[in-house]
């Protein structure tokens, strides 16, 4: 048994685990944070997308044993206990989910990119957004969303929908 | 996946030690994003697996007495946001971010994608046509070799069962070489390349025309490979699109792809010679922009 | 304490107040409002309408998606659950000679095996019970379950499933469909024909329609095999009552059905299932039959235990339900400015290894098969042939996509070798009003016409270059 600690979401916590375990396995079964899916195992669908150390991994490719010693943020430590993140606001305003499975791992790459890049041309966040696979949506919503919460969080107004050809011409792409 | 024994290696030393110590009944995990895969469709895992993941001497990006040097840790994320690679060889960035997406990008590292071996590797061909060389650690000490001897055959290398990939190293006289990278597959994102193609030259300015050119491919051989009659024909040889373009009909001719359920071996060889001279290309225009350099 | 606030405690009090309201607008709300009930119910007059079209309203799952705390069927668990794996055939037709499960029986952890024979009622399907739970004679596809185990861990499940011995005689298989229509060719549901549902629309008389037109086309097209892939993989999860009520949590889509199918295989009364969905991450039609849910159920019985049964990627490709492969043949018969006098189709789906919801995508695309275009003289044939692959079954469309890419290329084809517009052929055929369909219904809201012109008008049509 491999033993872990790490600070998932803010908080300090240990297990105990077979070594082969992985930090996908660790964060649902041993956390009980269940916002990570299992999609496809193999790092293709970005379902179980988590934020370690500041960078978005797939969570099934990583060993709990990789993840010791890192910070990992996973969707259930993106809102506060009454608040929500600007992008979870803006994607449920702009009803970019339908089945929610792919969410998690949308909404955390996207807040990944804002963390590096706060005013992202649609072209960027659709390569941010490359490694998360949406069966449901055309994922177009998902890129207005990001833009919206981008404002939110430079203290802008969002635009208003159907804007989002405006700003693919304000950032020439 | 079945159950193995976990090690953390605390430094390349220890990590080689480690090797030793097991040979083939260990596996080295580096970003994971290989291995993992394979290790769940296996049918046997490994007794132990070598976690090198946090061996500081294997990580980092600078440029050495060498020439540019890459630790075998570095991953295709720290290539993309590496200021020095992205002013030296925006080839290598256009090579790194071809792989994957975003999350297997700040996992996967430059080591384990050339020592995964794949024929479409995507590091390999634009390292390759750098004259990339790689430095080899052993308990016998350390050696290096032409990143070139470094591939047998799918997913076979040249290493030991008790060898460690530690960097790789771009001579100092083609530090600055204008390259560039191609890759063609079926999608734009996560998609695993049909073919890939790195071009590289100097430009010999007195007589506009190819100096130590190289041509690499990837996916159209049993391992990355060089199409030599392709540099050979544009040593020299004044340049122009003909001459790019012959050299990429050249070069699909070197090549050996097969055909299978994602293209024909037919189509692969027209891509060829389009990835081709449109690395060539871009390597030209890179090569216009900076004042005539020779090492 | 003091009552009155100091200088500096109100501005602080201030500041504190503007930050607050600052981040109104992402505050959740801990409970809703109250609201006081109206006393009187409201009786709806003859004429009223509410607003509802119109107004923006966010969906109501949203919420709980964005916070990651909806619970799909594998956020689900149970105290004491264990984790079930189904072992799959691997091989695409052949005849079961011996199963040996004692290997992993012995394996500590593994508390339930089964296979086949001890299913019931071996055999399920919403048209015809064509499908085992488990095949426990005849494999017919390579994702075939033979053997399913339930074990404490999902890793000694797997183990254990490999550790099951199946021998194999391979019979002969067929995977193209016009091979499996021919006589001689291997049965995949021996001794019935391959051919186990076929569909005629007969309009007019099509050999007289071609012989009043001025051009005849033919023209055959091909779709491939698709599958659903959605994010969230098939899963279940069984469980027993005391009083021997099952329930079950799954991702299906038809729980009714479902619920009957579980009653049928595993010959309980209907009262003592219960089937509960929740919300499912993705089905788009591959979600609509029961899978792996007897055989969950069964071990669960045997285990005494909760078990979860989780398909993998490598599952949902080769045992989940896919969409129909069709082979579609065109003969249409026009006169010179392109109205179409007759029409002939002849449709062959790819029916696989079991009839799923074959029945229903043969009708529809039938049905649908001359497309939107009034036409007089009428011949459908279609036919879903038995082949030793996946089973095909309702995919969004149900049929309709495969024939509309053959009957539009088919109208883009013949108005290129009659040289005119395809815009204006369409239109000089579409149905209107009152026309009626291949199996004549009367259409009412028809809108074709209309559909067309305005959107060659927003795509600006006439000015394309």
């Amino acid at each position: 048994m491999l033993d872990v600690t790490m600070i998932v979401n803010g908080e300090r916590r240990t297990a105990s685990v077979p070594p082969e375990t992985t930090l996908l396995k660790l964060l649902r079964d041993n956390f009980q944070l269940t916002g990570a899916k299992l999609g496809c195992d193999v790092g293709d669908c970005g379902a179980c997308t988590v934020i370690v150390d500041g960078q978005p991994v797939n969570a099934c490719l990583m060993l709990a044993g990789q993840a010791d010693g890192c910070q990992v943020l996973t969707i259930e430590g993106l809102a506060t206990k009454d608040q929500l993140h600007p992008l979870q606001k803006t994607i449920e305003e702009s009803g970019a989910l339908q089945c929610g499975f792919c969410g998690p791992g949308v909404i955390l790459s996207a807040k990944a990119l804002l963390d590096q890049n706060p005013d992202p041309a649609p072209q960027d966040i659709r390569e941010a957004l490359a490694g998360n696979l949406c069966r449901c949506t055309g994922y177009a919503k998902f890129i207005k969303a990001v833009q919206d919460a981008a404002a939110m969080l430079r203290g802008k107004a969002p635009a208003k929908p159907g804007q989002l050809e405006a700003s693919e011409q304000r950032h020439g792409r | 996946m079945k159950t193995f024994d976990y090690v953390k290696a605390k430094d390349a030393g220890h990590a080689v030690a480690l090797l030793a110590k097991h040979g083939r009944a260990a596996r080295i995990l580096a970003g994971g994003t290989d291995l993992l895969v394979e290790l769940k469709s296996a049918a046997h895992t490994p007794e132990v697996v070598i976690d090198i993941s946090r061996v500081a001497s294997l990580k980092g990006i600078s440029v050495t007495d060498e020439g540019l040097r890459l630790g075998a840790l570095v991953t295709h994320s720290e290539i993309i946001g590496s200021a020095l690679i992205r002013d030296v060889f925006p080839g290598l960035v256009e090579a790194a971010r071809s792989i994957g997406a975003v999350q297997t990008r700040n996992l996967a590292t430059l080591g384990g994608n050339l020592m995964t071996c794949v024929p479409s590797m995507d590091s390999g061909p634009m390292l390759l046509a750098l004259d990339a060389r790689v430095t080899v650690a052993s308990p016998g000490g350390r050696r290096q070799i032409p990143l070139q001897e470094l591939f047998v055959g799918p997913r076979k290398t040249a290493l030991g069962p008790d060898e460690l990939l530690v960097e790789i190293v771009i001579p100092k006289p083609h530090v600055g070489k204008p390259a560039a990278f191609q890759k063609f597959g079926l999608r734009k994102g996560q998609a695993l390349a049909l073919v890939n193609a790195a071009a590289s030259f100097w430009i010999d300015w007195d007589k506009n025309s190819f100096r130590q050119a190289r041509i690499a491919l990837g996916a159209v051989a049993p391992t990355v490979i060089r199409a030599v009659k392709a540099e050979a024909y544009l040593e020299g040889r004044p340049i122009t699109l003909e001459a790019m373009a012959e050299a990429g009909r050249l070069a699909a001719m070197e090549a050996k792809p097969i055909s299978d359920f994602r293209a024909s071996a037919g189509y692969r060889r027209d891509l060829i010679a389009v990835l081709v001279k449109r690395a060539l290309e871009c390597a030209q225009t890179r090569a216009m922009k900076k004042a005539p350099v020779h090492a | 304490m003091d009552d009155k606030p100091t200088l500096i405690e109100q501005e602080r009090r201030a500041l504190t107040e503007k930050l607050r309201s600052a981040e109104e607008n992402l505050r959740l709300p801990a409970v809703s409002p109250r609201e006081n009930l109206p006393v009187e119910s409201h009786v709806l007059q003859p004429g009223q309408q509410f607003r509802v079209v119109g107004e923006r309203v966010t969906r109501p799952d949203s919420r709980m998606h964005g916070l990651g705390l909806t619970r799909y069927i594998d956020d689900l668990s149970f105290p004491g659950m264990l984790y079930a794996k189904i072992k799959r055939a691997g091989i695409a037709s052949a005849r079961i000679k011996r199963i040996d499960t004692s290997a992993a029986e012995a394996m500590p952890g593994v508390m339930a095996v089964l296979t086949g024979r001890e299913i019931p009622v071996n055999s399920f399907g919403p048209s015809y019970q064509d499908q085992p739970v488990l095949a426990d004679e005849i494999v017919r596809h390579a994702g075939d379950g033979v053997a399913a185990v339930a074990a404490v861990t999902e890793q000694i499940a797997e183990e254990a499933a490999q550790k099951i011995v199946v021998e194999y005689e391979p019979l002969p298989a067929v995977f193209d469909p016009l091979e499996a229509m021919r006589e001689d060719s291997p049965k995949v549901h021996s001794p019935n024909s391959n051919i186990y549902a076929s569909k005629v629309i007969r309009r007019g008389d099509v050999e007289q329609g071609f012989a009043q037109s001025d051009h005849i086309f033919e023209a055959r097209f091909s779709t491939q095999m698709v599958e659903h892939v959605p994010l969230e993989p098939h899963a279940a999860i069984a469980d027993w009552d005391a009083n021997g009520r099952l329930s079950l949590w799954v991702t299906i889509g038809r729980i009714t059905l479902a619920r009957a199918d579980l009653a049928r295989t595993l010959k309980l009364p209907m009262n003592r299932i219960r089937m509960i969905a929740t919300i499912v991450g993705g089905n788009f039609g591959g979600k609509n039959e029961i899978t792996q849910e007897p055989a969950l159920a069964l071990l669960s019985k045997k285990a005494g235990r909760p078990v979860k049964g989780v398909f993998t990627r490598g599952d949902e490709f080769i045992s989940t339900t896919t969409r129909h492969p069709f082979v579609m043949e065109y003969k249409t018969g026009v006169a010179k400015d392109g109205r179409i006098l007759a029409r002939k189709v002849r449709l062959i789906l790819d029916g696989g290894a079991y009839c799923s919801w074959s029945e229903t995508t043969l009708g529809k695309a039938c049905i649908l098969s001359c497309g939107p275009y009034r036409i007089d003289n009428i011949l459908a044939e279609a036919f879903v042939v038995y082949t030793n692959k996946t089973m095909t079954g309702s995919m969004r469309g149900f049929g309709a996509p495969q024939v509309c890419f053959a009957y539009e290329s088919h109208m883009d084809d013949i108005a290129k070798a009659l040289g005119i517009d395809p815009l204006a052929i369409r239109l000089r055929n579409a149905f209107e009003e009152g026309s009626l369909s291949p199996t004549g219904q009367v259409l009412q809201s028809v809108v074709v016409k209309e559909s067309l012109l305005m959107a060659a008008d927003r795509f600006g049509w006439e000015t394309r270059s």
